[in-house]
């Protein structure tokens, strides 16, 4: 199965790859992961608590190019934004920007989840209850 | 992302069919009657057996019945019969095959019965399982602690690799991986245990419907992935280390 060109270029030169102190309370921090492939993900925010935006997100990844491409992906879509707007991302659009395959879809599951994951943490830090349960765990 | 299984549970056990062939009754795979094979009816693995949905299962048995069905649904036995029954005994005899196996996999055999009893095994928690569903604060818990295992585990096992790249070997790092393999070896045992305990609670039930039923397939679920994810780690550990 060949990769499109844009997975291919986050997978060779991945976005935004590190961590950040997960134990400031301005860093939400997801760690998600898909069993069945053996795919872990971490993906950490560091938002800004006067404004709510994320000035800041790193990832790492262990898993197959479409799951490092999605999760560099969504490191750079999460960025500038607050964090009620990256909530609204979906796999979907993940799945359309790097054209992924339906067998890899859960790749961008994946990611989604892990945004999902990192805002539920931060919320979970500043004491307000999460807008959606974050899924710890991904991909039963 | 339906599941790859194409047989579908069906309401009970072994259904009564009428034989084409001499119109009697509850004919399973040949009629009680006439002996006249029957049509490809779409049962489970462990109806085709004639067997109940339980998990702890005797090989020996199996294999018995698997050969004996063989000799008696192989198409070569059909080679003069009506082009029916030819085709008939070629989708028995290859529906025979999948299911001896998936049965004689313990894996395949719990997996096949999770998604028999209809639940998802292996697949996004977007379909909301019954286990995700159900899933608890407590499970929640177990299976972050493992992914940071395995997040762990995977960031050393990175620097080792990037280490042979560069020509080192750090004699620490190796030791301290193929420690954690043996422990990976050891937790991947233990589970078993685990898994085996479910099984014979499974196995006892007299009612397959229900709390109690679902409890025991629901931490299977949980079980498999932890498992799988155990297997992952194990083979990534021994790739690097052989490296």
């Amino acid at each position: 199965m060949a990769y499109s060109d844009k997975v291919l270029d986050h997978y060779s030169n991945p976005r935004n790859v590190g961590s950040l102190d997960k134990n400031s309370n301005e860093v939400g921090t997801g760690l998600v992961g898909a069993p069945e492939c053996g795919d872990v993900m971490k993906l950490q925010i560091r938002v800004n608590p006067v404004t709510q935006i994320i000035e800041e997100a790193k990832f790492k990844t262990f898993g197959c190019g479409s799951a490092i491409a999605s999760s560099s992906l969504a490191t750079e879509w999460v960025k500038g934004r607050t964090v009620d707007e990256a909530l609204a991302i979906k796999n979907t659009e993940i799945v359309k920007e790097l054209a992924l395959p339906p067998v890899k879809i859960h790749c961008s599951v994946l990611a989604e989840d892990a945004i999902r994951a990192a805002i539920g943490d931060w919320k979970k830090k500043q004491g307000t209850e999460a807008t959606e349960p974050a899924k710890v765990q991904a991909a039963q | 992302m339906t599941n790859t299984f194409e047989i579908l549970p069906q309401p009970s056990g072994q259904s009564s069919h009428q034989c084409w062939s001499c119109g009697d009754m509850r004919a399973a795979l040949f009629c009680d009657s006439c002996g006249s094979l029957q049509p490809a009816a779409p049962t489970d693995y462990f109806t085709f057996f004639g067997w109940p949905r339980k998990l702890n299962l005797e090989m020996p048995a199996l294999e018995r019945e698997y050969y004996r069905l063989s000799r008696l649904l192989h198409p070569d036995l059909f080679a003069n019969t009506t082009t029916q029954e030819q085709t008939w005994s070629l989708q028995k005899t290859s529906h025979l095959n999948d299911a001896y196996r998936t049965l004689r996999d313990p894996i395949l055999r719990t997996e096949y019965l999770l998604r028999l009893q209809g639940l998802q095994v292996h697949e996004k928690p977007a379909g909301a399982s019954l286990a995700a569903a159900a899933m608890g604060e407590s499970k929640k818990g177990a299976s972050s602690e493992l992914l940071e295992e395995a997040f762990e585990l995977n960031m050393q096992l990175e620097e080792l690799q990037m280490n042979h790249k560069m020509g080192e070997h750090d004699e620490d790092l190796e030791r301290q991986l193929a420690e954690q393999e043996s422990a990976l070896v050891a937790k991947l045992a233990q589970l078993d245990g685990e898994l085996h305990q479910q099984w014979n609670q499974w196995d006892a039930l007299a009612n397959t419907d229900g709390l109690p039923a679902s409890k025991i397939l629901d931490s299977m679920v949980e079980l498999l992935s932890r498992r799988s994810y155990l297997r992952n780690l194990v083979r990534d550990v021994k790739e690097a280390l052989a490296d």
